[in-house]
């Protein structure tokens, strides 16, 4: 049997043993300085503002009228915008939406009378060839119902058809007319956005629509009955 | 020969030595023009927002630290930023570190409500009542970029069929979703609002915070490194890191346009 040759352990073994040392030396010397550049550096800026501001009482201060009268202008000036603040929240009825995870929730004076599943926008950009575009995403922030109306049609805009590949008919074209896919109710937000409902009702609770909030029928029923020409809706 | 060697191994030695000697020097330097920059901050925010004394009709300066008198700048200054966002129809955010509630409003109504689970915050934020930086918080901060681990708007692009025959009809979106929600908001006056997520609702998402976490120091390290090895004091960026649930944060991200406001209650 025939034995292996173990390299002669003095020299070879002790530069190896060295080498490695050193590179560990060298890679520990990068961590702390890295360390110390990503963490020691953030905490050690904030010594210089680390002195807590020192408040004082001066009686003698407080009793002058200068003081008094700062006092005041201050407590008149929080009250007015108190005041202020409170007067843009809405005390009607109004409606919250939350596009995230689509749900919708309504208020009669203040109080949370009704909440569940909405349809929001699908955030689906429709492409042609031509180079048209059309993003399918819900508006945030704050609206006002518009309009009410029973028994809406859908007039079906130009995306419709290009959605589906169908060729884009004259404005006023028959086809553009469709009656029971928006439901019993329609509210306007303006600029062609509607609440409104569905008969795709699985999909409630879902990112699907390309722009309108979409209900079910007793909530939008609800809806419909709680808000009025002008009342808000906060979209977010 | 073996004078030869010697002779070579202290020359590695003596550079090694001056090497140690530079890097060492060097963070010196670094560690001293990074921690001028917050005092540098502070000159700025005082030269822009500290009380000028009227020499006709002087003011008794010793008000501005008065306790009273700055809890109320200080709920004054709070309802003073909110007051101008509600005068938009935008949505905006308010954080109370006070109470440790972070809401979303719009005009006036609180849409969103969120409670923070841990809230870290630069001592110029945290010192309290501070006449100077009180009168900073006055105005809704703006946010001037953002940086998250996920989008903003998660857009799909779907090309139109050319005709009826390419026509596939959607089908049901992915609603299942499985980022980790981490983000940065930077303000326009320099403030940084770092939001991460809470829960750990699958393995690694604590390690993408960490990761996500280490990725931006290594960012603001970077620019402060620039500006520091070009002879120009650094930007110091006072933060509020807080962590709030995944929902909340996605929700809070998804909501805040590119350049919301947010007001801060410190």
């Amino acid at each position: 049997m025939e034995e292996k040759k173990v390299p002669d352990d003095g020299f070879f073994t002790r530069e190896l043993i060295s080498k490695g040392l050193n590179r560990l030396l060298i890679i520990s010397a990068v961590i702390l300085l890295m360390g110390f550049l990503l963490y020691g550096i953030p905490a050690l800026q904030e010594i210089p503002l680390s002195g807590k501001t020192t408040t004082t009482n001066y009686d003698e201060l407080k009793n002058g009228t200068y003081y008094k009268q700062q006092i005041n202008l201050l407590k008149s000036d929080k009250q007015s915008l108190l005041r202020r603040y409170n007067s843009y929240t809405s005390g009607q009825s109004y409606m919250v939406i939350n596009t995230t995870d689509n749900l919708f929730y309504l208020y009669r004076n203040k109080r949370l009378v009704r909440q569940g599943h909405c349809s929001t926008g699908s955030f689906k950009m429709l492409k042609t060839e031509e180079g048209r575009s059309w993003v399918f995403k819900t508006p945030k922030g704050k609206f006002r119902i518009h309009g009410k109306t029973v028994n809406p049609y859908w007039r079906r805009p130009d995306w419709s058809f290009v959605e589906e590949g169908l060729p884009i008919p004259p404005e006023d074209h028959y086809s553009r007319w469709e009656y029971g896919v928006l439901g019993k109710y329609a509210l306007s937000l303006g600029d062609g956005y509607l609440i409104h409902g569905t008969i795709y009702k699985r999909f409630l609770g879902m990112p699907v629509t390309h722009g309108c909030v979409r209900l079910n029928d007793d909530d939008l029923e609800a809806v419909f009955n709680t808000l009025n020409i002008g009342s808000k809706v906060y979209i977010f | 020969m073996e004078t030869e060697i010697v002779y070579v191994s202290s020359d590695r030695t003596s550079k090694i030595f001056a090497w140690i000697v530079i890097i060492i020097l060097f963070l010196v330097y670094y560690t001293l023009m990074t921690m001028y920059a917050p005092l540098k901050k502070m000159e700025a925010l005082k030269s822009e927002y500290a009380f000028i004394n009227d020499d006709t009709d002087p003011v008794d300066e010793r008000i501005f630290t008065d306790s009273a008198y700055l809890d109320l700048l200080h709920e004054k200054s709070f309802l003073q930023s909110r007051v101008a966002m509600a005068a938009t129809d935008s949505v905006y955010l308010s954080i109370n570190l006070s109470d440790s509630t972070i809401n979303l409003e719009i005009s006036g109504v609180t849409v969103h409500k969120a409670q923070m689970s841990r809230i870290r915050a630069s001592n110029i934020l945290r010192g309290g009542n501070n006449y100077i930086v009180l009168s900073m918080l006055s105005d809704p901060l703006i946010i001037k970029k953002n940086f998250s681990s996920i989008e903003k708007e998660p857009l799909m692009i779907k090309m139109a069929p050319r005709d009826t025959s390419e026509y596939v009809p959607d089908i049901i979106p992915d609603t299942a979703d499985h980022e980790t929600v981490n983000f940065i908001m930077e303000m326009e006056n320099g403030i940084r609002l770092h939001v991460y997520q809470e829960d750990k609702l699958k393995l690694g998402d604590g390690l993408c915070r960490i990761l996500f976490d280490i990725y931006h120091r290594f960012r603001y390290t970077a620019k402060t490194f620039l500006r520091v090895i070009t002879f120009r004091l650094p930007d110091y960026q006072p933060y509020i890191k807080i962590r709030i649930p995944r929902s909340d944060a996605k929700i809070i991200y998804r909501a805040l346009p590119e350049k919301g406001q947010i007001a801060v209650y410190s």
